[in-house]
């Protein structure tokens, strides 16, 4: 019997255990073709899932490395069916090549004539090929090669692209690096890219996304189309550029619902893309008003439906995601796999937490009893408002102040989901409010001044879930969310995640009212932060210690003034 | 002994060594059961059609291909030296052990000149693939064979060459319309095939020998040597050990889910579509591979129809036996049910010729010769080295030679290799050290392989802030069970992912634990510190569990007349019905409704029954069992082979029979008949009182006749004792059993007397 640090389960879920030895070895050797699920404190657990042995694949690794690691560092003995299935699903990726060909154009190629007959005769594929130019051969539609490459991947043939990119308009773009370095996981994300020609680079929160996405540029110096989520990480790309790369303000152009500028690097919305009159998109020319050279998706994990259909027609520039996860809880990683490309790189958050990058957090969630009114007005509410009742009850009001109060120093977000509710924080904690109907202005401005120091405490809504930075937010603290979305915990925590000046720790409270929905919210909430390998602890409201008393927060600083 | 050749199959076997003898009775056992009385009796055995065909359908192609030569021979008889000329491309041992092999088992019999016994001739019907002689099938041949046979068109001739191959029968294509016939058909008319009825057509054995050319026995039929693949034994047994893991695993799941919901019995048997879904998504294995293990479980006789009213998959007894044996045991207890199930599992789904597709452990499934040639596919791979293996295609064809009269019987031998590959028994081709132990010895030979192999069970969790308890292995079954209730199986393999749930806290709760007992076992289970979130979830639980109340009762008693019920509470003679209220309008009592009813008619009030329709039974507290079978008692049709000291022992048997028959014939006895017992009895007595061996008609218990000669000791109480010499043994006959006796005078003159009995 071997005492190695990992358990092969029947479902193709992996047990990492993670204080073995051999742990850390492990990680190494199966982080290639297996995605890490959860991380929490003793056992990490990966899952072998098809698109990720196609992923390793893809960079290079094969079924014999993939089976090697199982049985090397499996503690018991791995089924020979598990290990031959894992085998034929690698083998399964790159019996069939998107290549140019000189005198056709695109054509699909196969090893396996058998394989090429089956998807030639399905009826999902067929429509987009053309003419047999021989029994290994077949013509495809220039046009179908991203619909081709999902279809393929739906009938179980993922077929390697190696058609290979235009280059787009050249135009110089290098990083600008006095006084900054890219750090090295940002180096191998960007090389792992490069070397891929296209595909998704997975990082934590507030890894440093942006400059992995500036480092694409300076590679590929070519025009740049970068589609990011809403208007303020919009500019917030656009100041990260002008500051890291040798871009200046006038060769990046904004496109969004209030300005339409192109420019050899232009950063668009999704929002304006998608925006449809008279069931048209108007804005589908963004695409073809540049020769594009790489395309950089932001976010991909919440890239929508219609920009997929556009990625289809994209094909032949290169493409670049960034995400912090490669779940959708749409289920569309196989949309992701086949139109922007495999996994290129990727590192679990606690290993770049560990090297110092990005803040270690300690999560606490407080318990609040609601009073005998509020239970009541619970009890008897409707279904649908029950949620409500208890993440906005009143009682949350003392307790939240306390939280604060632990924090004096620390630049402090509240973070909800419901507006009454925020209104009434904002005017009860006398802190500035931020939420869908500030304009941009308004916003950038309490930004700043929060980035500045001259605002301590910011009240939020859902609108600063994505891609605002606020780099020296210390404490968050969650009032009430959406119904336990596991995204928007992952985003909220990230908000605190960004490394501190002084290497400080973050703090991430939930504020939750006991025996209600808000608490079984915050439980599946908690569950994913726990599985993330945050260990959280459990608060009444009451046991709330203060500064300096018994188990307060570590460290006071010193009082202001 | 006579120096002439024996005339007949009896005379030769008496020429026979004991060992050879013996030899014969290990190669044809069903021969030996019960003893034949003497060589002749054994003679008649062989010469039972069943036996001849069971003793040729175990001989290999090029055996088969000797025999055929024997067999094709103009005239009975042929010397070995001829079969050399007949088959020149055989090697010469080949040939002698062929040859060997057929007088061993008495299908050819004679030591210079090879005889083929007329029920060995029968039971060939076409030797060396050949038809009858063109005579024999009351055909008239062209004069000139060979002249006749170049005037055929193409097709003609390469229907009369298909014919001349494995197979003289052909069927004869449907008559096409347009009236020219068929190539075959033309044949037919030429009288150069033979019709033999409405749909078959047979080629002359002239015309087969005459296309056939220099090789009228066709092609030498040589020992397939496929290639060896060779792997790491060490290798092969630690995949085995993981497919061993996972079906032990999945087997004690399946039986869990059985065990909370019993899966029904369909009218016709088996498992039905909805229950084999429904287990699938439960145990997260895809249909067919849920009915595998079904039929996994039942060949174990783990699982069977049980239940209140016998309409029930249930596990059964062995199973509580079973999941408390460690696990190298119950891989056995599954691998050896497996290897002597007489069902075909993999025949489930597959549509029979109505269209209906099998359902799992459906009785359409029994196969009775399934467990003999699991047995044959396996032991070819068993005379490999340790690690070496065969595709399955291969074993197929070496199978196919090794046994060619058995070649229809191995389209399941894929599937069964697939099975033996899922359980761990093979790996990709090669056999397991478990299943080579399980060829050899069985159950414990398989559990010995699989030892030391298996993870030892764990008696210990891990818990995870995610509320997740992480089993790093098999679990003792104690603290499986108590798991089972405590959390939720997520993911099971070689470890055991639990999640601690709300619901499954509840459900703690519901079975009886307090809180505390909770924190306790948790505490207890856990190797690593009970994270503070799972200590609030079940402290929030408990809070929240037990307000509303539920009790039970036997029978109540409603009315919409509030009064009439405080009247029946108060009324002094419904005590003995102990009724306490409940809410208005209901009273309960602990007493069956039939004794509550009794009570309140005799007190004079007209309550009537009610059905209790929507009332929820509880369950019984045992858990449900079904009686099961022994494993074991029902399959192995098989012949258990005979040990050396039995065929011993038959051999014995026969030459004392034989050597009585002689002693009958060589000393004339004087038969009398219609002797009473009386001079039966004054005979022996005589013999006793002279010490005159006697010879003795016998049928014992069982009924089966003998001669023996017997020299006598005592007679009394209807028993005669005596020694028999030929036996070596003392024996004791019941002088009722004995039919026919006659002294045996020492000097081979006539003895006294012999009275059939």
């Amino acid at each position: 019997m071997n005492d190695g640090p990992l358990i092969v389960q029947s479902d193709k879920t992996l047990l990492l255990e993670v204080d073995h030895p051999l742990a850390r070895e492990c990680r190494a050797a199966i982080a290639p073709f297996a995605e890490l699920e959860r991380s929490p404190e003793h056992v990490h657990t990966y899952r072998v899932t098809p698109l990720a042995l196609w992923n390793a694949r893809a960079a290079g690794h094969d079924a014999e490395q993939v089976v090697d690691a199982l049985v090397r560092y499996s503690r018991y003995p791995v089924p020979h069916a598990l290990l031959v299935d894992v085998a034929d699903t690698m083998d399964r990726f790159g019996r069939l090549t998107l290549a140019n060909n000189p005198v056709h154009g695109l054509v699909l190629t196969s090893t396996d004539r058998a394989v090429l007959e089956e998807v030639v005769r399905s009826k999902k594929v067929a429509p987009m090929l053309g003419a047999r130019i021989d029994a290994d051969t077949v013509v495809v539609h220039p046009s179908e090669r991203g619909r081709l490459k999902q279809a393929l991947l739906k009938v179980g043939w993922p077929a390697e692209d190696l058609a290979g990119y235009v280059d787009g308009q050249a135009h110089p773009i290098f990083l600008d690096q006095a006084g900054w370095q890219l750090r090295d996981y940002q180096q191998e994300a960007v090389e792992g890219f490069w070397a891929g020609g296209s595909g998704v680079v997975v990082l934590p929160c507030g890894a440093g996304k942006t400059l992995v996405g500036a480092a694409a540029m300076a590679e590929a110096k070519a025009t740049t189309l970068i589609l990011v989520t809403n208007t303020v990480s919009g500019r917030q790309w656009k100041r990260e550029l002008i500051a890291r790369t040798t871009l200046t303000e006038d060769e990046i152009g904004e496109y969004s619902g209030e300005r339409k500028e192109i420019r050899p690097v232009t950063i668009a919305t999704y929002q304006v893309i998608t925006t449809r009159r008279k069931g048209e998109y108007r804005h589908l020319d963004l695409f073809d008003a540049q020769d594009w050279g790489l395309i950089v998706y932001d976010e991909v994990h919440l890239l929508p439906a219609p920009i997929f259909r556009l990625t289809a027609d994209l094909q032949s520039r290169r493409r670049l995601g960034l995400t912090a996860t490669l779940v959708r809880e749409d289920g569309r990683e196989d949309d992701v796999f086949s139109l922007i490309g495999p996994k290129r790189y990727d590192a679990p958050w606690k290993d770049i937490e560990a090297q110092g990058y990005i803040a270690p957090a300690e999560c606490i969630e407080v318990r609040v009893a609601l009073d005998d009114e509020e239970r009541m007005t619970y009890a008897v509410a409707e279904p649908e408002e029950r949620y409500r009742i208890a993440a906005t009850a009143h009682s949350k009001l003392p307790v939240i102040r306390r939280v604060l109060e632990r924090h004096p120093e620390e630049q402090k977000l509240v973070i909800g989901a419901y507006l009454d509710q925020l209104e009434e924080l904002g005017t009860a904690l006398d802190a500035p409010v931020i939420q869908g109907s500030t304009t941009n202005r308004e916003r950038e401005k309490l930004f700043d001044a929060f980035r500045a120091g001259e605002i301590k405490t910011l009240v939020v809504s859902k609108v600063a879930n994505f891609s605002i930075d606020l780099p020296e937010a210390a404490v968050a603290v969650q009032v009430s969310g959406t119904f336990g979305s596991r995204q928007e915990e992952a985003q909220r925590l990230g908000r605190v995640l960004r490394p501190k000046a002084d290497g400080r720790q973050a703090h991430f409270y939930t504020v939750v009212s006991r025996d209600t929905l808000d608490s079984e919210y915050a439980a599946h909430r908690q569950r994913f932060l726990a599985e993330q390998g945050y260990a959280y602890t459990i608060v009444d409201a009451d046991d709330l210690a203060g500064p300096g008393e018994v188990n307060g927060p570590d460290w006071v600083d010193e009082p202001a003034d | 002994m006579s120096t002439e050749a024996p005339a007949t199959l009896a005379a030769w076997l008496r020429t026979r060594s004991d060992e050879q003898l013996s030899a014969l009775l290990a190669a044809r056992p069903d021969v030996a059961r019960p003893a034949p009385s003497d060589v002749v009796a054994l003679a008649s055995r062989l010469a039972v059609p069943v036996s001849v065909d069971r003793a040729l359908d175990e001989l290999d192609a090029a055996t088969l291909q000797v025999l055929d030569v024997v067999l094709l021979a103009p005239t009975d008889g042929m010397a070995p030296d001829e079969l050399i000329t007949a088959l020149p491309q055989v090697p010469d041992e080949v040939l002698t052990e062929a040859l060997d092999a057929l007088t061993t088992r008495a299908l050819l019999w004679g030591d210079d000149v090879l005889h083929a016994p007329d029920p060995v001739r029968r039971a060939v019907r076409h030797p060396a693939g050949l038809g009858r002689r063109a005579v024999d099938l009351r055909l008239q041949l062209p004069a000139d064979l060979p002249a006749a046979l170049a005037e055929l068109t193409p097709e003609e001739r390469q229907v009369l060459e298909r014919l001349a191959g494995e197979r003289p029968v052909g069927h004869l294509p449907d008559a096409p319309g347009n009236g020219t016939g068929s190539p075959a058909r033309r044949l037919l008319q030429r009288g150069l095939l033979a019709r033999i009825d409405a749909l078959n057509v047979e080629l002359p054995r002239e015309i087969g020998l005459l296309l056939r050319g220099d090789l009228p026995y066709g092609p030498p039929r040589r020992r397939p040597e496929p290639a060896v693949g060779v792997r790491d034994p060490q290798v092969v047994d630690r995949q085995a050990a993981g497919a061993a893991l996972e079906s032990v695993g999945r087997i004690g799941e399946l039986l869990a889910l059985l065990e909370e919901e019993p899966a029904g019995l369909l009218r016709s048997g088996g498992v039905g579509v909805r229950d084999q879904k429904r287990l699938a998504k439960a145990l997260k294995v895809s249909e067919p591979d849920a009915a595998w293990l079904l039929e996994l479980a039942f060949a174990a006789g783990l699982l069977d129809v049980g239940g209140p009213h016998r309409d029930e998959w249930l596990p059964t007894r062995a199973y509580d036996i079973w999941r408390e044996q460690d696990l190298a045991d119950r891989w056995a207890v599954l691998a050896a049910g497996w290897l002597d199930g007489v069902r075909l599992p993999s025949l489930v789904g597959v549509r029979d010729v109505a269209g209906k597709s099998a359902n799992p452990l459906s009785p359409d499934l029994v196969r009775h010769t399934a467990p003999s040639i699991r047995r044959s596919a396996l032991g070819v791979l068993a005379e490999l080295p340790a690690g070496a293996g065969l595709p399955a295609e291969e074993l197929t064809a070496l199978l196919r030679w090794r046994t060619p009269r058995r070649a229809d019987r191995l389209a399941p031998v894929p599937a069964m290799l697939a099975e033996a590959a899922r359980l761990g028994v093979l790996v990709s081709g090669a056999l397991s050290t478990g299943g080579r132990g399980l060829l050899a010895t069985g159950e414990d030979g398989a559990a010995d392989g699989m030892r030391g192999l298996l993870p030892e069970p764990v008696d210990h969790v891990l818990a995870q802030p995610d509320l997740s308890l992480i089993a790093p292995g098999p679990l003792v079954a104690e603290l499986a069970d108590t798991l089972s209730v405590v959390a939720d199986v997520e993911s099971s393999g070689g470890a055991t992912v639990f999640r601690v749930s709300e619901a499954s806290v509840r459900r703690a709760l519901d079975v009886g634990w307090s809180a505390s007992d909770l924190h306790d076992f948790l505490a207890k289970a856990s190797r690593t510190p009970v994270p503070q979130a799972l200590d609030y979830l079940v402290d929030d639980v408990a809070r929240q569990h037990g307000r509303l109340r539920v009790g039970s009762i036997e029978s109540y008693v409603r009315s919409d007349d509030h009064g009439l019920l405080s009247q029946v509470l108060g009324d002094r003679r419904t005590a003995p019905a102990e009724l306490r209220r409940l809410a208005p309008g209901v009273l309960v009592s602990g007493l069956g409704a039939d004794e509550v009813l009794t009570v309140l008619r005799e007190a004079g009030y007209a309550p009537a029954g009610e059905n209790p329709g929507g009332a929820v039974l509880t369950r019984p507290p045992a858990r449900p069992r079904a009686a099961g079978r022994r494993t074991g008692t029902e399959h192995a049709p098989t012949a258990r082979p005979l040990t050396g000291d039995e065929r011993a022992a038959v051999v014995r048997e026969v030459r004392a029979g034989d050597a009585a028959l002689a002693a009958r014939r060589g000393e004339a006895v004087r038969q009398v008949p219609g002797v009473t017992t009386a001079s039966t009895l004054e005979l022996l007595s005589k013999a006793v009182r002279e010490g005159i061996p006697v010879w003795l008609g016998y049928v014992d218990a069982q009924g089966s006749g003998s001669q023996r000669v017997v020299q006598p000791v005592s007679l009394v109480g209807g028993f005669l004792q005596g020694y028999d010499e030929r036996r070596g043994e003392n024996r004791t006959f019941a002088v009722h059993r004995i039919t026919s006796v006659a002294l045996v005078e020492e000097d081979g003159a006539p003895g006294s007397g012999m009275l059939p009995g």
